[in-house]
């Protein structure tokens, strides 16, 4: 198997086969992220799209310092977060977000049986504001600040959006595992 | 409450770690056309910096060719004073300003150290010595003296320079004589050259229309190369034919088009080909009856096997490549003139002519694990291209017999490699010919 180094100078000499190796290669893992920051199958479609294009564009800025697939995943990720800015800057809604936060914790669950299928299909049926904060800070790893400027809402706004987040992926893991245990039973 | 958030992320953080989902084939479909779109600019960007960067060597080489040039028809730089004063026996008191002054050349360098003390007699210019000069002289030199206005052999020898001797025995009126005998130099008007080059293959788009962009956005010349050997005649000293032999192969990428194997016993026609392909050098016959062509994105590949007749995948045919890689091979006859522009150590030749390409060979394949897998030919391809070349020519002088060769060529094809339905792409191509000439 060639090496991922001679893969991409191969793709910035124009090798087609070198492209579509470099493709094939990181393409499922790519699209597990972008239908993880999607609300429907053709946006993802469109994020990978994108993301391979920009990828391939700027290959010969990728100077084989740190990892190419997170270097890739960065790129990706931020397609994401250009589709998500395009769709969303319309209105900017703060206010909404004061609503305080659940006073209770919801209830640990055994998450035992709970596939990854499951989890992408909990993490897609969040509203795009909440699915978006939610993948930036817990998935990512990035800071509320950080957050805020990337999608233009104020820090409250994402510490708000993240917590709304967990309430209803709580729930619905519950659901999930709730219902896989009554198969499971049943 | 914060473990709880902690393991509602951990979980998904976790969970959806090295999560992998295969995107569907339209996505890479997509991606292709566009950025084989983008590097087409890049690609011409880096010829035309190809070009300029040539086009600066070659200006750099010129001047420095002249440079050298000029001191090596300027060697009394290099020789010392007392060899280009003349040994005139001066009678005390005379004045010697009105000597004629000796000095092969108007140079600086002679004027400079010319002096009263030191007078020389200025042989490149008759209009330098006066008839007050001559009415001067007898009293100063006697003419049958001997030969008293010696210069040393060394000078003499230079460039063919000869210098009359018998100056002094023949009268004065012959000191402005001298003679340019430039030794009779024998013209090898015949070379024979030895030359390769790595070619740029381009070709401008070939219309517009739906079958036309699927062609334009999916296929892509490779880099090919020209080698062979040329012979050259003398007409003139600056002009001369060339002609000579040389093989040239030209390689076309049409990508999309998914290949597959294992399709012979699923054949049941008695046609010469089950597939065809339209490309822009023509259209592409399978030969080969275990292959299986389909077109990912667009209607290039014309067969009576169509999407609802015929699917590979239930098949269970093995999938190749989706690429196929025509192949040309070409006899190229040039008939080229150059013309010397510069004759220094470093040449340098305009040169421009026809060329005819005579096709030999014809092959389309794909590739498997690093293997060929032929795939069949390309049909309407022109059998003999008529092709126009333009460049310009370095030869680097090695000795008499053996010269260097670096000639950036632009060629433009009069005639298309192919045409069908009215779709015809003439291409052109750079290439930079390097090689060996050997001259007798």
């Amino acid at each position: 198997m060639p090496e991922i180094r001679n893969i991409i100078k191969g793709c910035l000499a124009g090798s087609r086969r070198d492209q579509e190796l470099l493709y094939r290669r990181h393409a499922a893992k790519l699209y597990a992220v972008c239908l993880q920051y999607s609300g429907n199958d053709d946006e993802a479609r469109d994020i990978l799209q994108e993301g391979f294009i920009k990828i391939f564009e700027n290959l010969i800025c990728y100077k084989f310092e740190g990892s190419f697939e997170g270097w890739m995943h960065r790129i990706v990720v931020n397609t994401a977060l250009e589709k998500f800015r395009n769709k969303h800057n319309l209105y900017r809604v703060d206010d909404i977000d004061l609503i305080p936060e659940p006073d209770s914790a919801p209830e640990s669950e055994d998450y035992a049986g709970l596939e990854a299928v499951d989890l992408l299909d909990i993490i897609r049926e969040l509203p795009p504001k909440y699915r978006m904060v939610f993948n930036l800070f817990a998935i990512e790893g990035y800071s509320h600040k950080e957050i805020s400027e990337m999608i233009n809402i104020s820090e409250g706004t994402s510490k708000s959006n993240l917590s709304r987040a967990r309430v209803i992926l709580q729930k619905k893991v519950n659901l999930y595992t709730g219902l896989k245990k009554k198969v499971v039973i049943g | 409450m914060a473990n709880e958030r902690a393991n509602i992320d951990l979980l998904f953080r976790n969970g959806l770690k090295d999560y992998e989902v295969l995107p569907p084939v339209e996505v890479w479909n997509n991606i292709l056309p566009v950025i084989r779109r983008k590097q087409r600019p890049v690609l011409l960007l880096r010829s035309a910096a190809l070009l300029a960067v040539l086009l600066s060597l070659s200006f750099l080489a010129y001047q420095w060719s002249r440079q050298l040039s000029q001191s090596v028809q300027d060697p009394l730089i290099a020789v010392a004073d007392q060899y280009i004063q003349p040994q005139i026996n001066i009678s005390p008191g005379i004045r010697t300003a009105k000597q004629p002054s000796v000095s092969k050349q108007k140079g600086n360098l002679i004027d400079g150290n010319t002096s009263d003390e030191q007078p020389v007699a200025d042989l490149s210019d008759g209009e330098n010595i006066r008839s007050s000069d001559i009415d001067i002289i007898p009293e100063i030199m006697d003419p049958t003296a001997g030969n008293n206005l010696s210069v040393p052999l060394s000078i003499q020898m230079i460039r063919g320079f000869s210098y009359n001797t018998d100056i002094a025995n023949t009268g004065y009126e012959s000191l402005n004589k001298y003679d340019f005998d430039e030794p009779k130099e024998k013209i090898n008007r015949w070379s024979v050259t030895a030359m390769a080059s790595p070619t740029f293959y381009l070709r401008p788009d070939i219309g517009t229309g739906e079958i036309s962009d699927q062609i334009n956005s999916s296929e892509q010349t490779r880099l090919s190369y020209t080698g062979g050997v040329g012979f050259a005649y003398k007409l003139s000293r600056k002009f001369s034919v060339q002609s000579g032999l040389y093989y040239a192969t030209v390689g076309n990428e049409v990508s999309g088009i998914n290949s597959f194997a294992g399709f012979r016993e699923y054949d049941y026609t008695k046609g010469d080909h089950n597939f065809e392909v339209l490309t822009s050098s023509g259209r592409i016959y399978t030969d080969n009856a275990d292959v299986f062509l389909r077109d990912n994105s667009g209607d290039r590949v014309q067969t009576m096997y169509t999407n609802d007749v015929f699917d590979p995948a239930k098949a269970n045919l093995s999938y190749i490549n989706n690429t196929l890689f025509q192949n040309f091979s070409y006899l190229e006859m040039p008939v080229i003139f150059r013309y010397k522009l510069v004759d220094k150590s470093i040449d340098f030749n305009l040169i421009g002519g026809l060329s005819y390409n005579l096709l030999v060979n014809n092959s389309v394949h794909t590739v498997i694990d690093g293997s060929r897998y032929n795939v069949g030919k390309t049909e309407g391809m022109n059998p003999l291209m008529v092709s126009s070349s333009l460049g310009m020519g370095m030869e680097y002088n090695l000795s008499d017999k053996f010269s260097l060769n670096l000639e950036p060529t632009f060629k433009y094809y009069l005639n298309p490699f192919g045409e069908f339905k009215g779709l015809k792409s003439q291409p052109y191509s750079f290439g930079v010919f390097s090689g060996l000439s050997y001259k007798f």
